[in-house]
């Protein structure tokens, strides 16, 4: 199943399984979208971008075609 | 000295342990040939005195935008020297993020020590840390301080002295080589796959440190966020709270800003009364002390300003205002990121074009800085408060507005208009290859500490005061000798002329003779050979002159034109000159000289045009060429010139 970022449900926990290979993966990896971590959708902007997520224990902004660039799985964890 | 530097992420906690070690000591310095501050301060400890560097905070070394660069050069030494030691300020309620920094930062070698900020917030949200554990994960001291509680601000003075290298947990033979690649702009491959294992590796040491089970409530942050970011009330909360800001403002620099005009007429009294009355005086008193007085009165505005962004800032806000605006600002080539320069260039240009360097797409930055100018700046609201009350009566309404606030209103509105437009010019003009980007962190929401907004005000204060206070000095030195002397031949006229004129008038000589002469002096003939490029602006020599001088800052025109129509006697400046100007009738219409299409024209003009030599140098230095300052010089000289004159004859039909 390979549904990204952008798609989820909001207030639902996934886990991130892994990040689209380009100028991007740097900067997300940077900021702790890894694989393995949660992500939570949260809120958006008025206009529905850029989107509020939860990552690991903090709050990401990223524009929905950024969030296009992470690939989430349903958490294990729950 | 020993030059130890923090290094943190964003919204860590490490400004306001910087603001609390270093208190009033602190002072911001260029990097050589560039406008990118680092902020430093002396401290002493038991083992000496050293330097504390306070450098921004950054996720990664592989950093993009300007101020992270000033980071990496920093650390690796280029252009200033590498400092001596390194302190980590992690914040514990996110470890793994913060590690990623550390780890990176540990492969340069540099002896260093961490201070864990937050642990109480970790606490909150069932995080506990083993500090012993991470004390020997990381091979280097840590110590827990709360920045924002006195208790324990000791223990972080330990820290400053307890340096060691750490264990490196090195991911590549070569980081320091490839670090230095990528900062001098080289592709380096399999940069994310090093970072993915550097966070394997940290999950190592959070599974040892972290003690607890990390159920996450859903925190106070996400519920006010659910207003902030609503369709209708974010939007509804985002003017409420611009309105508030510029509320407060002029509520709240009046009253220091009448204390310094104040101080200052008393010493020019003072110079009247104790230097011999000539030249000497007249240059004290006008050409330096007129100078200087016309910086400092800014500086409450400036301050505040500034101040209430700062509470804006670190409470939180401004970073939600850049996600809300984030959509709109990407339609016209900004960014959301765009909004924190647009909003403090309505204080001032100066630090509002340096603070651009947190965008890092370059095009998205550039726009941004071109038209930060057409914010109207506090040096533009003395101009236009005088040309308001000068041609509207307080009492005037026209429909259901109050003419005085209308205008004032339009003003700035004007301004934020053009700046739309040309930055959806600009746009289209530019050819943007680089991929625009917004990955912004919303930091938890928290009391604005008001010692770190003070100081971060302050600094740009000082940005203000050293770029453009000596710009304007200098010009208004300039400027006393253009209307103090002229060609002597038109002098000797002068003043046989105004001899004879008050000997008929039998009063006002002092207001003759000043008038008299100026008009001799070279800047009276300035303004004389520029009067047929401005007469169908509405305009007449006297203003060409204010008009030349406001290139020192625009505020100068207010001077100007108490030199061109005040008598000393006047205890107040606006009113005076009001009072005289109100009396001036155009001999070829028989209406008032400065009336409503005069003082509207005159707006118009100085919403646009970019009269401040300072900006220009700043644009300058961000740009790297004269190319940019010169071209919107004339861009918006024009605009300002068209505009001006559109508005004259129009309006002309109706006054």
């Amino acid at each position: 199943m390979n549904i990204t970022a952008t798609h989820i449900e909001i207030n639902k926990i996934y886990e991130i399984s892994s990040l689209k290979e380009n100028d991007l993966t740097l900067k997300l990896a940077e900021m702790g979208c890894v694989p393995g971590t949660e992500i939570v959708k949260l809120y958006s902007a008025p206009g529905g971008d850029p989107i509020a997520f939860r990552i690991d224990s903090y709050i990401l902004g990223l524009r929905k075609s950024e969030a296009e660039n992470i690939f989430v799985k349903e958490s294990e964890l729950v | 000295m020993k030059r130890i530097a923090l290094i943190g992420n964003p919204n860590c906690g490490k400004s306001t342990l910087f603001n609390r070690l270093t208190g009033l000591s602190q002072k911001t310095s260029n990097l050589p040939g560039t406008t990118v501050e680092s902020t430093s301060g002396e401290l002493k400890l038991k083992s000496g005195k050293i330097e504390l560097i306070d450098l921004p905070g950054i996720y990664s070394l592989f950093a993009q935008s300007e101020d992270e660069r000033l980071v990496v050069s920093t650390l690796l030494g280029i252009d200033v020297p590498r400092p001596d030691a390194i302190v980590f300020i992690i914040d514990g309620s996110n470890i793994r993020r913060n590690l990623l920094l550390v780890s990176q930062v540990a492969e340069l070698g540099i002896p260093s020590s961490c201070i864990l900020t937050m642990a109480d917030t970790a606490k909150r949200r069932s995080i506990d840390i083993d500090i012993k554990a991470l004390e020997s994960e990381l091979g280097i001291s840590v110590t827990v301080v709360n920045p924002r509680s006195d208790k324990n601000i000791q223990s972080a003075y330990l820290s400053l002295e307890n340096q060691t290298v750490g264990n490196i947990i090195s991911q590549n033979d070569n980081f320091e080589h490839r670090l230095r690649s990528f900062y001098e702009g080289n592709k380096e491959r399999g940069l994310s796959e090093e970072t993915l294992k550097r966070y394997t590796d940290i999950e190592k040491i959070v599974k040892k440190v972290v003690i607890g089970s990390q159920t996450r409530k859903r925190n106070n942050t996400i519920k006010i966020d659910k207003y902030v970011t609503h369709p209708v009330f974010g939007v509804v909360i985002f003017f409420l709270v611009m309105m508030a800001l510029f509320q407060g403002v002029f509520a709240l620099a009046s009253g220091p800003m009448d204390l310094i005009e104040t101080a200052f007429n008393w010493v020019k009294i003072q110079i009247d009364e104790f230097l011999p009355n000539g030249m000497w005086a007249d240059f004290v008193r006008d050409g330096i002390l007129g100078g200087i007085s016309g910086v400092i009165v800014f500086v409450p505005q400036i301050f505040i300003l500034f101040f209430l962004i700062g509470i804006l800032e670190d409470s939180g806000y401004m970073v939600r205002a850049s996600f809300i605006t984030d959509r709109i600002m990407r339609k016209i080539g900004l960014n959301g990121r765009s909004i924190i320069p647009l909003v403090g260039g309505f204080a001032c240009a100066i630090p509002s074009i340096m603070a651009t360097r947190t965008i890092k797409n370059k095009s998205e930055r550039l726009i941004t800085m071109l038209v930060v100018p057409l914010m109207s700046c506090s040096a533009r609201l003395p101009v236009y408060f005088l040309l308001i009350s000068l041609a509207i009566p307080a009492s005037t309404f026209w429909g259901p507005f109050h003419a005085q606030t209308f205008v004032m209103t339009s003003a700035y509105f004007a301004g934020i208009f053009v700046a739309l437009v040309f930055a959806l010019i600009y746009k289209f003009i530019g050819n943007d290859k680089e991929k625009s980007e917004f990955i912004l962190e919303l930091p938890t929401y928290q009391n604005p500490r008001i010692q770190t907004v003070i100081s971060q005000a302050w600094i740009k204060c000082k940005t203000f005061l050293s770029e453009a206070g000596k710009v304007i000095v200098v010009i208004s030195m300039i400027l006393w000798a253009l209307s103090s002397f002229g060609p002597e031949e038109a002098m000797k006229t002068a003043h046989l002329k105004a001899v004879e004129l008050s000997q008929i008038n039998k009063k006002d000589s002092a207001q003759i003779h000043n008038t008299q002469k100026l008009e001799a002096s070279y800047a009276g003939h300035l303004g004389k050979f520029i009067e047929p490029a401005i007469k169908p602006l509405g305009y007449d020599w006297k203003t060409g002159i204010a008009l030349i001088s406001s290139f020192a800052a625009r505020e100068v025109f207010v001077g100007t034109m108490s030199t061109l129509f005040q008598t000393p006697e006047d205890d107040d400046q606006v009113k005076g000159i009001r009072t005289k100007m109100q009396a001036e009738i155009n001999p070829t219409t028989g209406k008032p000289l400065y009336g409503v299409p005069y003082a509207i024209s005159l707006i118009f003009f100085y919403a646009f045009a970019l009269q401040c030599v300072s900006t220009m140098a700043v644009i300058k230095k961000e740009t790297g060429s004269w190319k940019w300052p010169v071209a919107l010089f004339f861009i918006y000289g024009g605009i300002a010139y068209i505009s001006a004159y559109t508005a004259f004859r129009i309006l002309s039909h109706y006054f």
